[in-house]
Formats: structure tokens, C-alpha cells, sequence
């Protein structure tokens, strides 16, 4: 234990490349939601230019997109540069025989990243949650939005530590920089479509029925919604063809047999419990693919075995 | 500290899947006491890379156990020197970020001074890159990083493979310093067995997975004979390693069991005929200490 000072200067002269990029990834997404709030808001509402409000928020959804999209570039990085190179090219096992066992190695060579993935996370997350909704008047998006959803919580954080468990678990598994990259990021990529599809599912949802049609507010996520018909839920009735005055509107509602209106919904309320459920899952896998990677490496190490004789 | 530096009893490694399998290393036994300098030699996929990388920790045995300065591998780590036959290096470091990355990982054990002079002596820049150093200066680089933790135990694969005759010189001196300063022992593989004879005092010679010899270099030539005797002479009891018969003269190596006739012509084999006798016939029986019966006493 006497190397703890040595071992993360060791890893971080190895990594200081990858380092330099990330922070000033992470620097130029902060300083640009500061940028965009501070001068190019007041300057789109001044213009007086219909589309002027653009200036604004695209690049805004430019600034969230990459820094959701960023755990493709930490899985490349963690299958190939961090862990895959250093087992295919025999590095790793220079370093295992510098007084360093494969387990401490691992495990230097996660928590320091991971480190500097929450201390990202700690600085752009709160920049990113203020910027989002200092000009609100300005956007056209919503809480809902994949990537605003993952961006105003601890989300964004979890992606990136799942991706950095996974691209060293593939890389420990198949040894070789090229098939993890590939494989690290596929596995990425279907786990965050797989929870984007399915993140309104992971709370339960508000259901409100109505005798008159339902206004939601515009924050609302909504899921479904429908008529009432003799008081059963219906999705297939094509009531929006329904047209012309109110008296005409309500016979031929009458017609249907409509007798009122649901909708189903996920509340802004519910953004931080949303958040943090599909936080906790990603956590869950990156523990499951850490634990598996110091299992698979002391298997093949031998190190389990030094464990048990001791 | 103990007087053995490697035990190996009935070591097995085995690569690849079922059905496919392969075994680099098979029913391995040997004892390889403390302070030696010991020659591991073999043909080309005789084991000899896989032996190394279980003494040093990197990889788990299929069967078997080694006991290295008296305790597990993993546990030896940090009293153990490994240099790998390809080098390995990390390419975007300097050479002193090398050596520096050495002190970090080796805390209260790390020679600065040592692992300075190996590279002094190839004239290197310290700001240079590894990646654009040549194969012999990666060597030195890497003899460096191993020397610098000073090893109770130094394991090489190939070391002087890439060296130029110079350097190669040189790096051996240093090699032989250290041993004899430090009472380091030095295990190397190579399959030039004339780049051993002078520097090695014990023998490992691996084939096919196994091992063929294994013993203090003196002894197993002393037990070993070159003998011509007329043709159709029957060698018995003696064991023979390999025999030619060229005209009315056969000329074997055989393992005296007794005395040799005296009208025998004999003489003491050199280890490069020992060596490649046992090479050519991998029939031949092998001759290794069994370790319980002359050890545990």
C-alpha cells in the first residue's frame, strides 16, 4: 500500500493525453452554456430576428448531446487505450512485475478515471442545470429530451462509469484493443437505447381522465392518451376528426359515445426519481462489469490463488 | 530468506479451449536453489517464455504449483525482476519517465542509481521517447527497470536477443556484477547455448513442455561421457542419450552407470553437445533431481 502516492502519478503520466482532452472537453462545454446564457441570449432577444432564438438553442442541444453521447468515447477509450493496449501489447505485465500486483493495477487504473469522470460530472451538471433553465423562452426542447433528461442529473455520470467498467471488462475478456473498442461500444450503445426506451416505465406514470379534453402543461412527458368510451379507455376512436362548432363538436362526440378524456404522463416532478432509478441501474452494471473484470483478471493471474495460500 | 528460488512440482499450463488445447508446459518438476545463475534452454515452443511468466506471477498454472523464494508468485511480486522476450515498454513515455515510473512502483526498494547506469552505458538521451528507440536500446531500457528494483530474483526471457555483441558484453558484466554483488539469482532463456556457457552455472533444458535436465552445469557434464568404442559394443548398463555408428566406430553420449571400460576413448561432453545430444532425441530419458528424495532430507 505504500505506492498509493506513486501508482496515480504512474497512471496519470500514462493517461495525461487522454486527461488534457477530457478536461478541456468538459472546460469548453462549461464555458460555452456560460457563453450562450450570458452574451447570446440577450443578444437573440435583441436581434428581433424570427429564427434569432436558434443562435441559442441549438448550440445548447449541441453542448447536452455530446456530453451524453460522451460515454462512446470513455467505452473506446477504457476497451483500447486504458486497458486492451496495455494486455496486447505486454505493458501490463511490465507493470505487474514493478511491484505491482494485476488487482492493484485494475484497480488504479479505474478509480482514477472514474474519479475525474464524478469530479466532470460535479462541475458540468450544475453549469448545465442552470444554463438549461435560465432562458427557458429561448428553447424549444423539454425535460424528456434524452439527452437533457441524462444531462440535469447524476445520469450523465453513471454513463460514463458503466462505460469505463465495460470497456475494461472487454478488454480484460478479450485481451486484443481492437475487438473491445468494438465491443465495448456496442454494448453501450444497445444499453442506452435499451433505457431510453424504457425509461418511462421505470416510475410510475400520473393518469388523469377528464370529462372535458385534457390541457396538460407543456412540461408534461406525455405517454398515451385517449377517450373515455361508456366510460372505457379507448385509443382507436378518431375523435380529432371531429370538427366545426361546439354544438357540432359535441354531437358528434355524442356519436362516438365518448363520455370523456385520459392521459397518461410522467410530470416534471418526476424527473429526479427518474433520473436517479436509471442512475442506480447503470450503477448496478458497472459494479456487476467491475466485479467481473478483477474476478476474470485474478482467475487468469493466478492472483486468487496467492489469496487462498496466504 | 531460503535457499531455493524456484520449486516447480508437476507445473502444467495449458492453452486454448477444450478440444483445441495445447499444453506449453507438462508435469514440470525442478529445484532451483538461491544465488545461481541459471540457463534455461530449449527448442523454439518448448516452454520455456510460459515457465518464466508463471515464476514471475503472470499467468495462472493449469496443474502444479511453483513456489518462488518460498511463497506464491503473487506474494514474490515485488522481490522478483521479469523481463519479457518482446520488451515491453510504454511507447509515449521519455526514458527517464521510464525509470521514474520504476522509483514510483517500487517504493524503499528502487536503485536509481543502478537503473541510471545501465542506461548510461548505451549513451541514450533520457528525453528520448521508447518509441523511437531501437530494439537493443529497448533492451536496456527494460534490463534497467528490472535491475533497478533490485530483485532477489532476476527472471529474463531472451535477454540479449536484440543486443549488438558490444552491448551484449557489457549488459552481461553487469548482469554477473549483480549476482555476484548482491547474490541475486538469475534466471535466462535462450536457445544460443553458447551465449550461457560462459555466465550460467545451472542448467534448465525444456522440451516439449518438460524438463530434460535440470542440475548444476559441472555435474550433469561430469555425468555424462562421450565414448567411441568399436562398433556392436554393447553399451549397457550404461544409459545412452544418443549413439552413431560410422563405420567400425560408434561414438554415443551415454550416462555411465559405473565405470566406463577403459578401452573405451571417453572424455567429458561440452554443453552445447550435452545440450543438443538430448535436443536430437527427445526419446532419451530425463535427467532431473527428483526433489523429494535428495532435497527434503
Amino acid at each position: 500500500m505504500s505506492a498509493v502516492t506513486g501508482l496515480p502519478r504512474t497512471v496519470l503520466r500514462l493517461h495525461r493525453t487522454a486527461l488534457i482532452v477530457w478536461a478541456a472537453f468538459v472546460l469548453a462545454a462549461v464555458a460555452g452554456l456560460v457563453w450562450l446564457n450570458e452574451i447570446t441570449a440577450d443578444s437573440a432577444r435583441a436581434s428581433g430576428s424570427d429564427w434569432a432564438w436558434l443562435d441559442y438553442s441549438e448550440p445548447m442541444g449541441w453542448v447536452s448531446t455530446a456530453m451524453y453521447y460522451s460515454f462512446w468515447a470513455v467505452a473506446a477509450w477504457a476497451g483500447s487505450a486504458l486497458i486492451g493496449r496495455e494486455l496486447e501489447s505486454g505493458t501490463a505485465r511490465l507493470a505487474w512485475t514493478q511491484g505491482l500486483s494485476p488487482t492493484r493495477w485494475l484497480a488504479a487504473k479505474l478509480a482514477l478515471p472514474a474519479l475525474v469522470l464524478v469530479l466532470a460530472g460535479a462541475v458540468f451538471v450544475p453549469v448545465y442545470r442552470w444554463a438549461w433553465s435560465a432562458n427557458r423562452d429561448l428553447m424549444g426542447d423539454n425535460w424528456d429530451f434524452g439527452d437533457v433528461f441524462a444531462a440535469r442529473g447524476p445520469a450523465v455520470v453513471a454513463y460514463g462509469l458503466c462505460a469505463l467498467a465495460v470497456g475494461a471488462l472487454a478488454a480484460i475478456v478479450l485481451r486484443r484493443s481492437l475487438p473491445a473498442l468494438g465491443v465495448a461500444v456496442a454494448v453501450m450503445i444497445s444499453l442506452n437505447v435499451y433505457l431510453e426506451q424504457h425509461r418511462e416505465e421505470f416510475w410510475p406514470t400520473v393518469t388523469r381522465t377528464s370529462a372535458t379534453e385534457i390541457e396538460l402543461p407543456n412540461s408534461a412527458s406525455q405517454i398515451e392518451n385517449g377517450v373515455l368510451v361508456h366510460g372505457q379507455r379507448n385509443t382507436s376512436v378518431d375523435y380529432w376528426s371531429c370538427d366545426g362548432t361546439a354544438a357540432e363538436m359535441k354531437r358528434c362526440t355524442d356519436d362516438l359515445g365518448i363520455t370523456g378524456y385520459w392521459s397518461t404522463f410522467h410530470p416534471q416532478s418526476h424527473f429526479w426519481p427518474m433520473n436517479l432509478v436509471e442512475t442506480g441501474i447503470l450503477l448496478t452494471i458497472t459494479a456487476l462489469a467491475t466485479a467481473a473484470a478483477f474476478w476474470t483478471l485474478r482467475h487468469r493471474t493466478g492472483a486468487a490463488r496467492k489469496e487462498s495460500a496466504v | 530468506m531460503t535457499d531455493t528460488a524456484i520449486e516447480a512440482d508437476a507445473l502444467a499450463k495449458r492453452f486454448g479451449r477444450l478440444g483445441r488445447a495445447t499444453w506449453a508446459l507438462r508435469d514440470c518438476s525442478f529445484r532451483l536453489p538461491a544465488g545461481r545463475v541459471c540457463a534455461v534452454v530449449g527448442p523454439n515452443g518448448a516452454g520455456k517464455s510460459t515457465l518464466l511468466a508463471l515464476a514471475a506471477g503472470l499467468t495462472a498454472p493449469t496443474g502444479g504449483t511453483v513456489t518462488v523464494l518460498g511463497t506464491t508468485p503473487g506474494a514474490a511480486r515485488a522481490r522478483v525482476g521479469f523481463v519479457a522476450q518482446d520488451k515491453p515498454l510504454y511507447p509515449q513515455l521519455s526514458i527517464a519517465e521510464t525509470l521514474r515510473m520504476g522509483a514510483d512502483l517500487n517504493p524503499g526498494h528502487w536503485d536509481a542509481a543502478a537503473a541510471q547506469r545501465v542506461v548510461a552505458g548505451g549513451d541514450l538521451d533520457p528525453k528520448k521517447r521508447i518509441r523511437s528507440l531501437s530494439g537493443g536500446q529497448r533492451t536496456r531500457v527494460a534490463l534497467a527497470l528490472a535491475l533497478g528494483k533490485r530483485p532477489e530474483l532476476l527472471l529474463m526471457d531472451e535477454p540479449m536477443a536484440d543486443l549488438d555483441p558490444l552491448a551484449r558484453h557489457e549488459l552481461m558484466g553487469v548482469l554477473m556484477a549483480q549476482a555476484a554483488e548482491h547474490g541475486t539469482t538469475i534466471v535466462m532463456s535462450s536457445h544460443v547455448v553458447a551465449e550461457l556457457e560462459d555466465s550460467c552455472d545451472h542448467l534448465l533444458l525444456i522440451g516439449e513442455g518438460r524438463v530434460r535436465l535440470a542440475g548444476e552445469i559441472d555435474e550433469l557434464l561430469e555425468g555424462h561421457a562421450r565414448v567411441s568404442a568399436p562398433a556392436q559394443s554393447d553399451l549397457s548398463p550404461h544409459t545412452v542419450i544418443e549413439s552413431r555408428t560410422t563405420g567400425r566406430q560408434v561414438s554415443a553420449l551415454v550416462r555411465p552407470v559405473g565405470t566406463l571400460r577403459a578401452d573405451w576413448q571417453g572424455g567429458t561432453p561440452s554443453l552445447e553437445e550435452l545440450v543438443l545430444s538430448y535436443l536430437r532425441n527427445p526419446e532419451a530419458p530425463a535427467l532431473t533431481p527428483a526433489k523429494s528424495e535428495e532435497f527434503s532430507a
